[in-house]
């Protein structure tokens, strides 16, 4: 692990921490999605279920 | 009705009297995801049996997760219980769903209040099929990614992953001009493992396309996309990829285990199939670009 591909032991680098966003709404399914023209959303086509849509994520 | 969905087989029948005027039928998306019926001892990946019952008490311990928004997840004696809440209808949930520790079996009660009047439902229906989903992959057996999948006439698969607005639907709309691609789809994508190779399955929940197609492929090449003012491609290797893929996925937040497979899945992934980031301008051209990228 600590060496390289001759053998050699590679110089010391510090370890450096790096921020990823999350976006929690869209992670979680916290959101609707698309819900016209034959989507996947509750109220989508003939099926005539309530909408619990408030809002949209993709 | 049979649904199969990133490989995963799924039984739903009415359980006891069929109401009289209601059916059970897909959402549009979902339709091309429906399958015959499993021959006689053929056991579907998940059972599920539908009534309709105003449901008093719905047998809810103490809830496990709240998205904040269309749904909760609760503890029940037999396993897991899901309410499905509407902001029309109040505090009280148009849909319930419990399942069996593993997922295999499950039963979903629609409030007759709130199907009154329907001819047809998908008690399936968003987000429910894609929870059931992912608590199925969460069990070891792959993951969901926000990404768009597209397979080129030559086979070579690729993953383009990222957020809303990160341009997978864009990117699936270049492709739909190319002859013998195929998307899978323009937001979602299940990724599991066989044998040392990953592969990525099709699913109902698309983008604005919107495209989704019940084909999977095996995965040559993931690409974190993100919208520039150039065509551009580097290698993203390592923790790194780990970290951004899992920022790109849907794992089961309320189950630590799941996450912890996600993450050693995701090393794992990231291990085995090439990972860059893209930066890309809506035009053709990026096409060239990704066709040309080889191994890292």
């Amino acid at each position: 692990m600590d060496n390289d591909a001759n053998g050699a032991k590679r110089p010391y680098e510090k370890p450096e921490i790096k921020q990823v966003a999350l976006r929690p709404e869209e992670a979680v399914l916290g959101a609707c999605k698309a819900t016209s023209g034959g989507g996947s959303g509750p109220g989508s086509g003939n099926c005539r279920t309530p909408s619990p849509c408030s809002g949209l994520g993709s | 009705m049979h649904l199969r969905v990133g490989g995963f087989t799924i039984r739903v029948a009415w359980s006891g009297t069929k109401p009289r005027g209601l059916h059970l039928a897909p959402s549009p998306a979902a339709a091309p995801f429906l399958v015959d019926p499993q021959p006689p001892g053929v056991i579907p990946d998940v059972v599920i049996g539908v009534d309709l019952d105003a449901a008093p008490d719905d047998g809810a311990r103490e809830c496990l997760f709240d998205s904040g928004g269309p749904w909760r997840l609760y503890r029940h004696d037999e396993g897991f219980l899901f309410r499905f809440f509407a902001s029309t209808f109040g505090a009280r949930p148009y849909k319930t769903a419990r399942f069996a520790p593993d997922f295999s079996r499950g039963h979903i009660t629609l409030h007759p209040d709130f199907f009154a009047g329907a001819v047809a439902v998908d008690p399936l229906e968003y987000p429910l099929d894609e929870l059931l989903v992912i608590a199925l992959l969460g069990q070891g057996r792959g993951l969901e990614m926000h990404g768009c999948g597209v397979a080129d006439r030559h086979g070579r698969a690729s993953l383009f992953v990222g957020q809303s607005g990160a341009g997978k639907s864009t990117m699936a709309r270049l492709w739909t001009a190319e002859p013998g691609a195929v998307i899978l789809s323009d937001d979602r994508i299940v990724i599991r493992r066989h044998g040392e190779e990953v592969w990525m399955y099709g699913t109902p929940w698309h983008g604005e396309a919107p495209l989704a197609s019940p084909s999977r492929a095996r995965l040559d090449a993931l690409f974190l996309l993100r919208h520039g003012r150039r065509n551009e491609l580097h290698d993203v290797g390592g923790a790194a990829a780990s970290a951004r893929l899992f920022a790109a996925s849907f794992p089961p937040f309320h189950d630590r285990r799941a996450l912890a497979f996600t993450l050693e899945f995701l090393e794992w992934v990231a291990s085995r199939v090439p990972c860059r980031e893209l930066s890309f301008v809506p035009e053709a051209a990026v096409l060239a670009l990704v066709r040309s990228s080889g191994p890292v």
